[in-house]
């Protein structure tokens, strides 16, 4: 075995594994009575292969259990049968040489045994096929289900084959590479940073001023045809990184077959729209939360065969996956048509505590007066939990005696997203766009018990400032307020901030291992301009209320709007941070020209600030054109420029400054107490 | 493992970064606070298109500092990389040895160098500080 390329290993291990997913597959649709001769042979044939190139890379052992495998099949084959009595050996045989294939030895000798044993059975009972499925079931063993594998990676966006039964079709194996998945990954990364500097650039040549040639019709053109291809890019770097949801569902059924037999109870799996895309990233959270929900589902939900038979049900409880996508979402109901939530929790669950918090609080609270209760809500917190962090929530509905769904709503991609940039306290925060259902002017709050909320078409909803909800510690909000309504787990909440900037499609990045522990955001994402916006988990957001302090909405008068006039974009977008964080409406212009239509559109401009040396129309010649205006002869305005220059002071005395600052001497007080002082005049 | 260490400022006290540690040095730039991160955390910066967090030297030695600061470091440790931010970059020596004794459980040691005493900063456990420090 040492003198096989341990890369040659690897890729015989990969190919061997996904045939014995397929294997197992076949096996339980054949139990099940779901398949007949068709699964024979794909299951013959997939024992065949695994026999060749398992001997060819040297593992005697998982070779003699393939070929066992092989003959048992075989011999099914020749005489024209559906061995079903045959699938649960066959199983343990499928388990053994997955040991095997990963390098263990001695693990086929009971399995072998046991093989040979069942077939001899087999064919010394002639018994039909078809009345063996009618009479009772075979005794069926528990059996450790196979450890979860990470999902490969094809290139072609379908799995490198597609299961050999099922709604999937098979494609024709040399359509497919396989790459590894840190390579896509790093494609991604690239492509992504490719997105920001192509933003980068727009944003340099729109905002750069002089000499850049920014009104150029040519270049315009380029940048144009130039994102439509990054974005093709990016699209086709994410469907790479895209695979079908039954990339986590086909271990299941197996796994809901071992458990039902553990728990002494009949139920098969059902997997719709296992075909539905979603990124990788997603699957890899996805899987333990599904199992688990299957896992309750047997172990909680479906009754025994007696029980069920009395409640006038089949014998076989039905678990099903049911997935759909909606746009940017993938909704994934998991279902069982068991016993259902007892009617006393049911009534326990409110619009702002749903089902799926109560039994979760169950299953973390110590108490244990309701065992079954408490047993189901073991570890929901932690599904919870995990769905949040991959941006989605999550809602529970169940009916006593009928059943219970739980539906996990998720974004395709984390890796993309499109979101609502707003502002609070000077900083840009985005929310994903498909938890905002609208924007509200706050113009009326109502209160009960000190918690504001606004009335929204005859419902109320709870309002919070978004500074109170992260503890950004910003000043008060502007009156009135814009508020988002967010919805997450069915729980809605009217978030209050300054500004609603715009919609946005952003490329969302990590706070990193370090901040692992700070809740409320999913992300970070880099805006065109380099600056940083942190995404908001609306999961959060949406939690607030219960525990946090009403919103913060002071009767105060609304903050004076200051005009910012400068051609070099950093300059302006620095006085708008320091002006905004001091609680200033601001508005910015690039030249006199556009500052004088931007006075004539919003006349509750209070101040301006504005550079002198521009292009168009400078400083000085703004000032005079605002001045000979009469409704504007007392706007204050204050001069900055580069350079002390006594001629330039003199100049703008002349004509009627209010203030003059420089540049090289800039600092944030200075502005602030200059504007603070003309404003209060 | 090289002597060679980077030696900056933080609120008028020297420091040393070991140079194996230290992968770039930057301004202090734009940095976006995060709010409910812990009370040794500026916020997060775009560097080369990467998320960094800042972290601040002077709050984890525990001094007051005056001002923004104007330069970061930028370390990695484990394939997890941060800004330490500092007051100015004096440049790259080599080290006396770390004899003189220190109180702070983020410094390896500390040196006289020069007529200064410059505390070796203990990097790994300066970043790890981040998770045990709790939120303001």
């Amino acid at each position: 075995v040492s003198e096989i390329d341990p890369a040659i290993l690897e890729v015989f291990r990969e190919e061997a594994s996904e045939r014995l997913d397929r294997m197992v597959e076949d096996l339980i649709a054949l139990e099940e009575g779901r398949s007949g001769k068709e699964a024979v042979d794909s299951l013959f044939r997939e024992a065949h292969s695994i026999k060749g190139s398992a001997g060819m890379v040297g593992l005697e052992e998982a070779a003699a259990i393939a070929h066992a495998i092989e003959d048992v099949l075989g011999t099914a084959r020749a005489a024209d049968e559906v061995p079903t009595q045959l699938a649960d050996p066959l199983l343990r045989a499928t388990d053994a040489l997955r040991l095997a294939v990963a390098g263990k030895v001695g693990v086929s000798a009971d399995v072998l045994a046991a093989l040979t044993a069942a077939e001899r059975q087999h064919a010394s009972s002639e018994t039909p096929a078809d009345e063996d499925r009618a009479g009772a079931p075979p005794a069926k063993e528990p059996v450790s289900a196979p450890a979860a594998k990470e999902p490969p990676v094809a290139v072609s966006g379908e799995p490198a084959e597609a299961p050999p039964s099922g709604e999937a079709k098979r494609l024709p194996e040399r359509r497919s590479i396989r790459a590894s998945a840190d390579k896509i990954d790093r494609l991604l990364d690239t492509v992504s940073e490719t997105v920001l500097h192509h933003r980068r650039v727009e944003h340099l040549l729109a905002n750069g001023g002089r000499g850049l040639g920014h009104d150029d019709e040519r270049i315009d053109e380029e940048l144009g045809r130039g994102e439509l291809l990054v974005e093709d890019l990016q699209d086709a770097v994410l469907q790479m990184r895209t695979l079908p949801l039954s990339a986590i569902t086909r271990p299941m059924r197996r796994a809901v077959r071992d458990l039902a037999v553990a728990h002494g109870i009949d139920a098969a799996l059902e997997v719709n729209g296992a075909d539905t895309p979603l990124d990788r990233m997603m699957l890899d959270g996805l899987s333990d939360a599904i199992t688990h929900l299957l896992r309750n589902a047997v172990a909680h939900g479906v009754e025994p065969p007696d029980e069920r038979e009395r409640a006038g049900k089949a014998p076989a409880g039905r678990i099903a996956i049911r997935a759909v996508q909606h746009g940017s979402m993938v909704e994934i109901a998991v279902s069982d048509d068991g016993r259902g939530v007892p009617r006393e929790l049911l009534h326990e669950s409110t619009e702002s505590a749903g089902l799926f918090e109560v039994l979760a609080q169950a299953g973390v609270s110590t108490a244990k007066e309701v065992s079954d209760v408490a047993g189901r809500g073991v570890g929901l917190d932690a599904v919870k939990a995990r769905i949040e962090s991959l941006g989605g929530d999550v809602e529970m509905r169940s009916e006593a005696g009928v059943g219970t769904t739980v539906t996990l709503r998720i974004p395709f991609t984390l890796a993309l997203m499109r979101v609502l940039l707003l502002q609070r306290g000077g900083q840009l925060f985005g929310v994903p766009l498909t938890s905002v259902e609208e924007v509200v002017t706050v113009t009326e709050t109502v209160t009960l018990a000190g918690r504001a909320a606004i009335e929204l078409r005859n419902r109320s909803i709870p309002l919070c400032d978004l500074s109170d909800i992260i503890g950004a510690g910003a000043p008060a909000l502007w009156q009135p307020p814009k508020a988002l309504i967010v919805t997450s787990s069915g729980r809605r909440l009217a978030v209050a901030c300054d500004r609603i900037v715009e919609e946005q499609e952003v490329v969302t990045k990590s706070l990193g291992i370090l901040l692992a522990g700070v809740p409320g955001y999913l992300g970070a994402a880099i805006l065109g301009d380099g600056g940083i916006a942190l995404i908001l988990d609306p999961a959060f957001l949406t939690q607030a209320p219960r525990s946090r302090a009403p919103a913060r909405l002071r009767a105060e008068p609304v903050p004076s709007k200051v005009l910012v006039v400068d051609d070099q974009f950093t300059v302006r977008e620095l006085q708008r941070s320091i002006l905004e964080a001091a609680g200033y409406r601001v508005e910015t212009a690039r030249d006199g020209s556009e500052a004088l239509s931007r006075i004539g559109a919003e006349p509750d401009v209070g101040l301006v600030v504005t550079d002198i040396e521009m292009p168009e129309m400078d400083g000085i010649e703004l000032l005079r054109s605002i001045r000979s205006e009469p409704k504007n002869a007392a706007l204050p305005i204050v001069m900055v420029t580069a350079r002390g220059s006594e001629e330039d002071r003199r100049r703008g005395v002349e004509e009627g400054a209010d203030a003059y600052l420089i540049k090289s001497e800039f600092n944030q007080q200075a502005l602030l107490d200059t504007v603070e002082r003309l404003l209060a005049r | 493992v090289s002597d060679l260490h980077v030696l900056v400022t933080v609120a008028g006290e020297h420091y040393a970064l070991p140079v194996d540690a230290v992968s770039e040095v930057a301004e202090y730039g734009t940095v976006a606070p995060v709010p409910g991160a812990p009370a040794t955390v500026l916020g997060v910066r775009n560097l080369h298109g990467n998320v960094l967090l800042v972290l601040d030297l002077a709050t984890v030695f525990g001094i007051d500092r005056e001002g923004l600061p104007q330069r970061v470091a930028v370390v990695e440790h484990e394939s997890v990389k941060a800004c330490l931010a500092v007051d100015s970059v004096v440049g790259v020596e080599v080290l006396p040895e770390a004899a003189e004794e220190v109180e702070s459980r983020y410094l390896r040691g500390a040196a006289l160098n020069g007529g200064a005493l410059v505390g070796i900063v203990d990097v790994p456990l300066v970043l790890s500080a981040v998770r045990e420090t709790p939120g303001p």
